[in-house]
């Protein structure tokens, strides 16, 4: 038999090598060896030699590293180290060599085979849905929320965040935040803590948190911010003590000149402090008072120690939980409160554990489900070619949905999964549509009764494509993934594979 | 081999295109004998069939009205759609019916169930379900198990009550859409009342037999398996439009032969979704409450889908094509 295609065949050949391009990138990605980094902490010396997220490590020292295991063995062997040394990073393009008796404060991971990605029920990760409690938020309120968050969540040192206004069909607005990889064990508080901060003499509100009140402040810089001490209480657990600076605006030291002008002094036994303490609220609770010292009294100064501290059963804990308390102070200063409350209304932790496992039973259903459909198939026509023409169709209908999802970078969650499930399903049946009509009613031409075929196909596909729409926005788009890739998944049948099909089976009936 | 595909090819072109060709070949006799004496069954006994439907429908409506008197609601609902905390703890942990009975006076409404591996049968993790906050099930468990739960061994999804209800009202309101664009679409590509009304009255029986069968079995439905609904939509259209399409609007062969036809090919669309959802569905059975829960509703949706296309539908359309032969003295 010649080989001759015609160019619907040509489109889904030319469409299917795209796809498999889009998947597994060019050179394709498995047979790179190396690994990359997924992430790097800022103001690190890695980060500082230029080292970013992304890029793919090959060798350390000139040892080749092929995986993460490789990885982890050398910079193991290799630190900590009684001094500093010397280490060179090798990536693809260049060396970068430091010194250090630390290791790097990078993490890696083995280079992905494929460019699909995967949504966080299968990559693990984090993901929280907020919503203003008791108040319905404008978008513009709504994008305020976003910057704040945004800015919040970069004070704290988390960079690879997604932040999203969603809304849904009732009309709710929401905003979506997903992390991917480790979580923030705090995460919950940094994203709803509303972060109203008052420091108040008394009743009366010195400065609040935000940039109206609080010029800058002191953050990753010891020489005015840091744990100072620890020590053991009294009932043996550990306490660390913070203080940091605070560099408040002209008005609010004004502020707080006229408010301490009136306050008498007390003699205690520590020093001479003024009557009243200056109370710090976070969202309404009192976190700390702080005592003033006589010097300050009616004195415009605009730089403020703000002091606090962290427990624990071990010192350690104690000095986590003191860091803790205060980089969430800082935060909070910094970026100021907002003007309402915030509830998460649904917040999932997902372990990254079970995501191969799940993907390994998905493609093994996946499979035994082809091998199945193409018994039943061979069962009923009883002809190889136009059996496998059908299989074939349907196996590059999946690997151009997977192709399209790679190429808009689509994260394929389990609901996008069950989604391509049921393209495929109602694929088959398109498809076995086609092979029906074409041996049906002899005394039309073969173009002919291909056509009726697709007249129901089309059919079909329009009551597809509309049962989907509304999926898009119900449920704060957690469906979305399901809607979009059966909407790839129909569209692409109807305009690639299945007149290719069609072609295809046409070749045959005819020869 | 080759004679036997010969055969088939030769009887199949001979019920299509009905030109009584002489060929005395026993197995076309039989298929010839058969094929009649289903059509004189079916000519005969088509509005009988209906019956059933309707049996089928008036109990389905009345157990549904029952169900909604004493429960409140027309499905159960499991903490997807209610609102609550989903914990899946990696690793081995103590069986679940023990971790049920010691922690279920400190969890509400708790079930515990295990995943095993496909193919080793080893326990992979254990999952818990409950209407408690995530707080508050995370101190529970912590207790119980005796170590801290984290991200590298254990997963938390919390849904919020009021937004559970609310996703819950918008797939209903998704559902009601996607039917309603269906009937519009369905409308539009046959325009003809009466075999667009069946087509969609055999959608709507679809979905309602499935929900009641999905009662009676006692599962708890999740936000997936609603989804599953809407793509029950999908399926059982197809097969309709297929029937319709080759009754109305094919002139070849006499009614039954194009019954037949259309029969083969839907029926093997069926049987192919049906073999290889319930295949996936024993496949990701122990590892994704989603998935095992959208194939389920699939799998029910289908076999009613083969009973009121072939039911349902196609004795309505028979009656509809018959009622107008005789007034208009031909097919339409």
């Amino acid at each position: 038999m010649k080989l001759k295609f015609t160019w619907k065949i040509w489109l889904l050949i030319i469409v299917l090598v795209f796809s498999l391009l889009s998947i597994f990138g060019f050179p394709p990605t498995f047979l790179e060896k190396g690994v990359i980094i997924t992430h790097i902490e800022a103001n690190s010396t890695a980060f500082d030699m230029g080292l970013r997220q992304g890029q793919i490590i090959t060798s350390i020292d000139g040892n080749k590293i092929n995986n993460f295991k490789d990885f982890t063995k050398i910079i193991t062997e290799k630190f900590p180290s009684e001094e500093k040394v010397k280490t060179i990073i090798s990536t693809k393009d260049s060396d970068y060599t430091f010194f250090s008796d630390e290791m790097p404060k990078i993490i890696v991971s083995d280079i992905p085979k494929t460019n699909v990605l995967l949504g966080l029920d299968l990559s693990g990760g984090a993901r929280a849905l907020v919503k203003a409690k008791d108040a319905d938020l404008t978008s513009s309120e709504l994008s305020d929320l976003i910057d704040t968050t945004r800015n919040r969540f970069n004070v704290y040192g988390l960079e690879d965040v997604k932040i999203l206004p969603v809304s849904d069909l009732s009309g709710d607005h929401f905003m979506l935040i997903e992390i991917a990889g480790a979580t923030p064990g705090d995460l919950e508080e940094l994203v709803a803590q509303q972060g109203k901060f008052e420091a108040k003499i008394g009743d009366e509100i010195v400065f609040i948190g935000g940039e109206r009140d609080v010029a800058d402040v002191c953050k990753n810089d010891a020489t005015c911010a840091g744990v100072r001490s620890c020590d053991q209480a009294g009932d043996g657990t550990y306490f660390c003590n913070f203080d940091f600076s605070v560099y408040l605006s002209e008005e609010a030291a004004q502020r707080h000149a006229d408010i301490t002008k009136y306050l008498e002094t007390n003699i205690t036994s520590s020093g001479r402090y003024l009557s009243k303490t200056l109370d710090l609220y976070v969202d309404d609770n009192l976190v700390d008072s702080l005592l003033i010292s006589e010097g300050l009294k009616g004195r415009v100064t605009t730089q403020i120690q703000i002091q606090g501290s962290g427990t624990g059963l071990t010192q350690q804990d104690a000095l986590l939980d003191a860091k803790e308390s205060m980089s969430k102070l800082q935060t909070i200063l910094i970026t100021g409160g907002l003007p309402f409350k915030l509830e998460i209304v649904k917040l999932d932790t997902i372990s990254p554990s079970l995501g191969k496992e799940f993907i390994r039973s998905i493609l093994i259903a996946g499979l035994a489900a082809i091998v199945a459909v193409s018994i039943i198939i061979f069962g009923r026509y009883r002809k190889i070619k136009a059996s496998l023409a059908l299989i074939l169709t349907s196996t590059s209908e999946i690997i151009i949905i997977l192709g399209i999802a790679s190429f808009i970078s689509w994260n394929l969650d389990l609901p996008s999964i069950a989604g391509i499930l049921a393209t495929i399903g109602t694929g088959i049946d398109q498809q076995i549509i086609i092979l029906d009509e074409s041996k049906h009613s002899k005394h039309l031409n073969i173009n002919q009764r291909l056509k009726r075929a697709f007249a129901i196909i089309l059919g079909a596909y329009f009551t597809g494509v509309v049962s989907m729409l509304p999926l898009i926005w119900a449920g704060a788009g957690l469906f979305k993934g399901f809607a979009i890739t059966t909407l790839i998944g129909i569209t692409v049948g109807v305009l690639i594979t299945r007149p290719a099909f069609t072609d295809i089976i046409r070749k045959i009936e005819t020869d | 081999m080759d004679e036997s595909i010969n055969k088939t090819d030769e009887s199949e072109k001979n019920e299509e295109i009905n030109q009584g060709k002489q060929d005395k070949r026993d197995v076309q006799e039989k298929k010839e004998t058969k094929s009649f004496s289903f059509k004189e069954f079916h000519k005969k006994y088509y509005k009988h069939l209906l019956v059933l439907p309707i049996i089928l429908l008036i109990f389905s409506f009345g157990y549904l009205f029952y169900f909604y008197n004493s429960t409140g609601d027309y499905f159960y609902k499991d903490i997807s759609l209610t609102g609550g905390t989903t914990v899946t703890i990696i690793g081995k942990t103590a069986p679940s019916s023990v971790i049920q009975s010691s922690l279920s006076d400190k969890l509400e409404d708790l079930n515990v169930r295990e995943i095993y591996d496909l193919i080793s049968n080893e326990q992979k993790a254990t999952v818990l379900e409950t209407k408690s906050d995530s707080e508050t099930t995370r101190n529970v468990l912590e207790e119980y198990l005796g170590y801290e739960l984290n991200e590298e061994n254990s997963s938390f999804e919390f849904t919020g009550s009021a937004l559970s209800q609310s996703f819950f009202k918008q797939l209903i309101f998704a559902i009601l859409l996607a039917f309603i664009f269906m009937t519009i679409v369905v409308f539009i590509l046959f325009r003809n009342l009466i075999p667009s009304g069946v087509v969609i009255l055999s959608a709507f029986a679809d979905i309602l037999m499935t929900l009641v069968t999905v009662n009676l079995l006692g599962i708890e439905m999740s936000s997936g398996g609603i989804v599953a609904f809407l793509m029950l939509i999908g399926y059982s259209v197809d097969t309709d439009i297929l029937l319709t399409t080759r009754l109305l609007k094919r002139r070849e062969g006499d009614l039954y032969e194009r019954i037949f036809g259309a029969f083969k090919t839907g029926i093997t669309m069926t049987l192919t979704s049906l073999v290889a959802i319930s295949i996936a569905l024993i496949i990701v059975n122990p590892f994704s409450i989603i998935l095992s829960q959208i194939f389920t509703v699939i799998v029910i949706g289908l076999f009613f889908d083969i009973f009121n296309t072939w039911v349902t539908n196609l004795s309505l359309l028979e009656w509809y094509i018959e009622h107008s032969e005789n007034k208009h003295g031909g097919v339409k």
